[in-house]
């Protein structure tokens, strides 16, 4: 056989066997297309920036406090949906820092969890989500930030601002009960196939924002959809 | 043996057209070359709109796992401690250049194949280096980057065979392999970005397999 029908053979094989089995061969381990299990997403322990009483649709975000993409869904849509539908879904952010590119993102969650212990999650989600551009980003402007001490002092400044008791937080920050409570999100993360930040669940549905479009109409009709069904 | 026969004999020793590549090898590198220039280009756009803008989306953010925003703000862009998009810009331009004098009749020496052979390999180890940093400690993919990938791996491809089969490695010629993989140049070839796109496939399974 000649050199370009071998070619033409690999290639077609390769686009049968990818295609069929993008199309046919289901979703392997992963969750998507199928919903995840409701006590993956949630449990006992979890936050909420919003509480439905009729729990008819729970709105899931993986996040990592110091992705970038993380803050600009939190500008354009998340901080948005939690104010509109305030009580009328459940929001639930759980943590997925991603240490290797994002330094400050797992002490932004130690922050956040110590905060969630006086009962002031919701609070400091707010000071450490608003105040991303303080933090963040590096002084260039551009890349994130690496200094850890400088991120953590900004987040012991967030503290102060919302009132928590600085001893305690101080003392919550390297507790046990906050790693665990980051490691349970982590697990329950890739069990639910979280490869990336942010991802998010309507339901147990994976939301998966349409190529170009605004990101915050799509997942606003998502869940009106769902608030609807 | 005649006065005329080396200067034969050494012409066709260095350059001629035998062979399939000679005849690709302009075209690949003012094709592949411009399309890298322009996404190296395009990228290197975005991130100056995106220092000029800290709130800027960029054009190629498609989704979480499709995003140039996410890939520009890490330390693997910058590897060389500014952004890497320069490198591609100057490479490619290069490339484009040398490809339309290739088309125009010139015969390099073998120095400048050597040289060629230098360059695009270290584009390729740096694109591989880049693939990996991708998948496995970003968790992203940047759309612009893998249009650069797409297309220096062929040009590195056909560099290596142009200057194995032309003998520019040894005096002795491709040899057997070498010979082996000149003959099924497009085979290897398609099998190396099977295995890019398996990998990519596999890490992202999830994305993938919620677009159908």
């Amino acid at each position: 056989m000649t050199n370009i029908t071998i070619t033409i053979v690999v290639v077609l094989v390769a686009v049968g066997v990818i295609g069929g089995v993008l199309l046919f061969g289901g979703n392997g381990n992963s969750t998507s297309g199928s919903a995840v299990p409701a006590e993956v997403l949630r449990n006992e322990k979890s936050h909420t920036l919003s509480e439905a009483e009729d729990d008819k649709v729970t709105v899931v975000e993986f996040l990592d406090f110091q992705c970038p993409a993380c803050a600009q869904y939190y500008q354009q849509a998340m901080k948005g949906i939690e104010e509109d539908y305030q009580g009328k879904i459940n929001l639930v952010p759980r943590n997925f820092p991603v240490e290797n590119i994002h330094p400050l993102a797992m002490p932004a969650a130690r922050a956040a969890e110590a905060a969630g212990i006086q009962g002031k999650y919701t609070e400091m989600y707010h000071q450490i989500m608003d105040n991303y551009q303080s933090w963040a980003v590096a002084e260039d402007g551009q890349n994130v930030n690496s200094n850890v001490e400088q991120g953590e002092q900004a987040f012991e400044g967030f503290a102060k601002e919302i009132g928590l008791d600085m001893a305690k937080y101080r003392k919550d920050l390297e507790s046990d009960q906050v790693t665990e409570q980051i490691e349970k999100d982590q697990e329950d993360a890739q069990e639910a196939g979280v490869e990336g930040t942010p991802t998010i669940f309507i339901n147990g549905e994976q939301f998966e924002p349409g190529q170009g479009g605004d990101v915050a109409q799509q997942l606003r009709g998502k869940i009106d959809e769902a608030l609807n069904e | 043996m005649t006065g005329v026969e080396p200067e034969v004999s050494q012409r066709a020793g260095s350059e001629t057209d035998r062979g399939p590549l000679g005849r690709i090898i302009g075209w690949l590198y003012v094709i592949g070359g411009g399309i890298g220039l322009a996404a190296a280009a395009a990228l290197l756009l975005e991130k100056i709109t995106s220092l000029e803008d800290t709130g800027y989306v960029p054009s190629c953010d498609i989704s979480p796992i499709l995003s140039c925003g996410s890939v520009m703000v890490t330390p693997q862009a910058e590897a060389f401690g500014f952004p890497n998009p320069i490198i591609g810009v100057a490479g490619f331009a290069v490339l484009v250049t040398v490809g339309m004098v290739l088309l125009t009749g010139f015969r390099p020496p073998r120095w400048f194949w050597l040289g060629l052979q230098l360059g695009t390999t270290f584009g390729v180890v740096f694109i591989h280096w880049l693939i990996y940093q991708s998948l496995y400690e970003i968790g992203a993919l940047c759309p612009y980057c893998m249009v650069v990938w797409a297309v220096t791996i062929p040009i590195f491809w056909y560099t290596t065979l142009h200057n194995l089969e032309r003998g520019h490695f040894s005096s002795g010629g491709a040899g057997t392999v070498g010979s082996a993989l000149v003959r099924f140049h497009s085979v290897a070839l398609v099998v190396w970005f099977l295995v890019i796109v398996v990998l990519i496939l596999q890490r992202f399974w999830t994305y993938w397999s919620g677009l159908f």
